[in-house]
């Protein structure tokens, strides 16, 4: 099953626009995921709509937060990139920050930091106002959200199953997102699809 | 020319002493530095490690704590941190043999910021779990705790700390010497959620959105302020979500938008509610646990109608107890002999018998109403806890059974419990066979009551005394109904020599129960238990013996047969009672070094904790000695080596509780799950957010396999373990 034409084409239309405000658009699990464009930090825009037929893991982050810290640190995120960009499956990074607040920066900065943390995501989105956090109710950095290539969320939670900021922590924990992939990949049914998110609260504009 | 004359003649054992000397104080400093201090300071918490005491006595339980004071305007998390956040963490390192069990939290506040909501504390707060001093602990010495301490502070930022404290307390011979523990404590322990008053629960509406009711007088009398539900777990509730809150005189209703991660049907989902008044100053703070009703059972939990119909059949199965069908027997055949009975005679009869049986259970609702009133963590069975008690009712069993075996009889005196089984038409006779079978009755819990007697556990006394009542009256119905009607008793076959051959094989059981309550004894006291009550039983049937060849002599030999054999009688018991209360004092508390071996660990509330943090899969099993269906289903079920081996492939802990003798961490498990006995089994599936499965209170192989395999998540989790 494709997507409902008429949402093919509002997405569409709606290329340059965050569609934050069209009805339904909520970000539920095994519904069509909302769609977006936004700011890249490569400069131009990114859009869910471009990556139609591939599957997209969009992660939260704050450079600055200590669990991200954790995931990046230990070379945790940056090796599932790493393995995901390297089997066709697009990786997005999210920085919801507020202008002002912890992990808020431009796009070159953005670009330079992965440079420097060994982070090789597809792209890098940029959403200062917070709207595309807000659309997806983003609220921890990390948090990861898997759409399928037919559109559908299939995954919204935590990187892994131990809530802690200790790096000791991630070889003992499920790691909730490779987990995901790889019933993706088997075309499985993804057996932890919804699971508790934890980290910094995303600084978003009050 | 004079010389400093020390200076040349240093002797080399000055040299020693100083260096002795020197040694000693490097030692003192590097036992120093062993020890963390009791309080750290760091940029935003200063962290102190407190306890209910200034000493401990060994064998006792303590309370030790962290007590965070945070800067102005940050906060650290509650045990559910709500949409971010991490909860606060205490490693504890104890001496061998103590346990700790999970932190006791202190009602929460909401924090929010823009759309995230969380759950934690600001300004001050102390985190405090019960410690169990180990028994063996030498007075005279120190007993050393030690924490790591895992906090993330928040304002806007969030900051990671972690610390090591250390505390050193005296170890003290009596309760008189423990002294003032650090106030922080008690505040704390002010600062619990009480347990509901009146009850709760949840309806799901149609939009998802869950309704909790609330029904109780306490309800007449809150201030106008806030009343906010703080569940303990992640994804039920939309955490930022207004709650909003309906009055009905004693019921209150609050509805509560449903999260991304549905509760479901018959779930319950625990939490703290806190009752805020206008200037929003917390008024109080309870704990609760509401069930989700399935639509079937909209309006009741279980009512206190459907819990006494329940404890009524639970009364009736009882009847089939192995220990119990030999007393009844043995009544239904005293009415057969006594034939010429007038009917009113034997109603009379079947009455006296289920006035003991009733008596007995008011009793025992009484002493349950007692000390749940003291605040005791109390449960059905629990006075199988008891050595002493096991140990008289093991004698009960093996005196009742000498007398079926016909060694003695005992004349129409006012002494004995079922002394008149077999032979006595008196009343009192009817009477105490109700009492015998009640406390026969008590540890062979009927599936049908665990449900009822939990319930009961948590009504008014009224309620729980009507529920005891219930199960008291099924216990006493198939003999009342016997003796009220005569139809029945000519369906009975005629009397003869039968009887007599009935009466003596009934005594084997008689005899295996006692088998079986002195192998309880030897659990809960050790072997030498075993030498006290099986010599205890030589002096009964020596008793019994005496009398029962001297009763027909005249004069003095009479008297001094009786006089003997009350001694002996008296021996028994006296000397019994002390003999195992003193052993079961004396015996060490754990016996968790024996079990390298076997399939189970025993359960600690620390273990399970620790085990649920890392998310893995952990099967609990709490059981007693004197539960007969414990043991039933630790045979059939959880020895099976099909079940063990399932186990062992999904990596699953299997932790056993031993409630044998009173353990009050075991009964606050129990209590979560709504129960006040065991058995009770539990199954975690992986995932340390994943959602606990009760089994049912009778385990087949199967039954125990199909729960661990009908989670899809198992298998996946572990191949995805397997390939990172």
């Amino acid at each position: 099953m494709k997507m409902p034409s008429f949402l093919r084409s509002t997405a569409a239309t709606l290329t340059f626009a965050l569609i934050a405000g069209s009805a339904g658009a909520v970000a539920n699990l095994d519904q069509p995921a909302p769609a977006f464009s936004a700011a890249s930090a490569a400069g131009g825009t990114i859009s869910l709509e471009q990556y139609r037929g591939k599957t997209v893991v969009l992660e939260w982050t704050n450079h600055d937060c200590p669990f991200v810290k954790k995931h990046y640190e230990s070379g945790n995120i940056p090796s599932l990139q790493k393995e995901a960009t390297g089997k066709g499956i697009v990786w997005l990074q999210v920085i919801s920050s507020a202008p002002g607040k912890q992990g808020y920066v431009d796009g070159a900065t953005a670009q330079k930091l992965n440079a420097e943390r060994g982070a090789t995501p597809t792209g890098t989105v940029l959403d200062p106002e917070g709207k595309l956090g807000r659309l997806y109710e983003a609220v921890t950095t990390p948090h990861i959200y898997i759409v399928n290539p037919d559109g559908k969320l299939v995954y919204k939670g935590g990187i892994d199953s131990i809530a802690s900021n200790k790096k000791d922590d991630i070889a003992k924990a499920d790691n909730y997102v490779k987990a995901a992939l790889g019933d993706l990949a088997a075309g499985r049914k993804i057996t932890q699809a919804n699971t508790q998110p934890y980290g910094c609260t995303v600084k978003y504009a009050s | 020319m004079m010389r400093w004359p020390a200076v040349k003649t240093v002797s080399p054992n000055f040299v020693r002493q100083v260096a002795a000397l020197a040694g000693l104080l490097l030692a003192g400093m590097a036992l120093a530095a062993a020890l963390p201090p009791h309080e750290v300071t760091t940029p935003h918490v200063k962290a102190e490690l407190v306890a209910s005491v200034g000493a401990v006595v060994p064998g006792s339980e303590i309370l030790l704590g962290v007590r965070q004071q945070i800067i102005p305007h940050w906060h650290t998390y509650w045990r559910n941190p709500g949409d971010s956040g991490t909860s606060t963490r205490i490693d504890w390192t104890l001496p061998a043999g103590a346990t700790a069990g999970d932190i006791e939290w202190p009602a929460p506040a909401r924090i929010t910021l823009g759309p995230v909501s969380n759950y934690g504390y600001e300004g001050e707060v102390t985190l405090f779990s019960r410690v169990r001093v180990p028994a063996d602990l030498p007075v005279g010495g120190r007993f050393v705790a030690r924490a790591t301490v895992n906090w993330l502070v928040c304002e806007e930022e969030c900051v990671p700390e972690e610390v090591e404290l250390g505390l050193s307390l005296p170890v003290v011979a009596s309760t008189a010497a423990t002294g003032n523990g650090s106030p922080a404590i008690a505040r704390a322990q002010a600062r619990l959620p009480q347990p509901l008053p009146g009850k709760s629960w949840l309806q799901r509406e149609a939009d998802g959105a869950l309704r909790l009711v609330l029904e109780g007088r306490e309800w007449l009398a809150i201030p106008d302020g806030e009343v906010w539900f703080y569940p303990e777990q992640w994804g039920r509730l939309q955490q930022s979500a207004a709650q909003t809150l309906e009055r009905q005189g004693e019921r209150l209703t609050l509805r509560l938008p449903a999260g991304s991660n549905a509760l479901a049907d018959g779930a319950a989902l625990p939490g703290v509610l806190v009752v805020k008044d206008k200037a929003g100053a917390e008024v109080k703070a309870y704990h609760l646990a509401p069930r989700l009703q399935t639509a079937a059972n909209a309006e009741g939990e279980l009512g206190v109608a459907a819990a006494m119909l329940l404890a009524l059949l639970g009364g009736i199965v009882l009847n089939l107890m192995p220990c119990v069908f030999p007393v009844l027997s043995i009544k239904a055949l005293s009415l057969l002999r006594h034939a010429d009975y007038s009917p009113l005679q034997k109603r009379l009869q079947g009455l006296a018998y289920t006035g003991g049986v009733l008596l007995s259970f008011a009793g025992l609702g009484l002493g349950l109403i007692l000390l749940k009133a003291g605040g005791q963590a109390i449960g059905w069975g629990f006075q199988y806890q008891s050595p002493v008690f096991v140990l008289i009712v093991a004698y009960l069993m093996f005196g009742v059974g000498l007398n079926l075996s016909g060694l003695f009889s005992i004349g129409s005196g006012a002494v004995g419990i079922g002394s008149s089984l077999a032979d006595r038409a008196g009343y009192s006779g009817s009477f105490f066979t109700g009492v015998l079978a009640t406390i026969v009755a008590t540890p062979c819990t009927a599936p049908f009551m665990g449900a009822a007697i939990g319930y009961a556990l948590s009504q008014s006394a009224p309620a729980l005394l009507a529920i005891f009542l219930s199960l008291g009256l099924g216990l006493a119905l198939p003999y009342l109904l016997l003796s009220a009607w005569p139809r029945l008793q000519s369906l009975l076959p005629r009397p003869g020599l039968w009887m007599e051959r009935l009466k003596e094989a009934l005594a084997f059981p008689m005899y295996a129960a006692a088998v079986w309550l002195v192998w309880v004894l030897a659990q809960q006291a050790g072997p030498n238990a075993v030498l006290v009550a099986l010599g205890g039983m030589l002096l009964i049937a020596l008793a019994g013996w005496l009398h029962g060849v001297t009763r027909h002599s005249v004069g003095w030999r009479r008297h001094g047969g009786v006089g003997f054999a009350l001694l002996a009688l008296g021996l028994a018991i006296v000397g019994g009672s002390f003999g195992v209360d003193a052993l079961a004092l004396g015996k060490p508390a754990s016996p968790a070094a024996t079990s390298a071996e076997k399939p189970w660990q025993p359960y600690s509330a620390a273990q399970l904790g620790e085990l649920r943090r890392a998310g893995k899969p952990v099967f609990l099993n709490m059981t007693a000695a004197w539960c007969i269906s414990c043991l039933v289903n630790e045979r059939v079920a959880l020895s099976d080596a099909g079940v063990l081996a399932a186990f062992k492939d999904a990596g699953v802990t299997y932790l056993k509780g031993d409630w044998t003798n009173q353990d009050p961490e075991i009964s606050r498990l129990l209590d979560q799950f709504g129960r006040s006995g065991v058995p009770l089994y539990v199954y975690y599936p992986p995932g340390s957010d994943s959602q606990p499965i009760v089994l049912p209170q009778l385990l087949t192989p199967d039954i125990v396999r199909s729960h661990l395999s009908s989670r899809p998540s198992l298998s996946s989790s572990l191949t995805s373990k397997e390939s990172s």
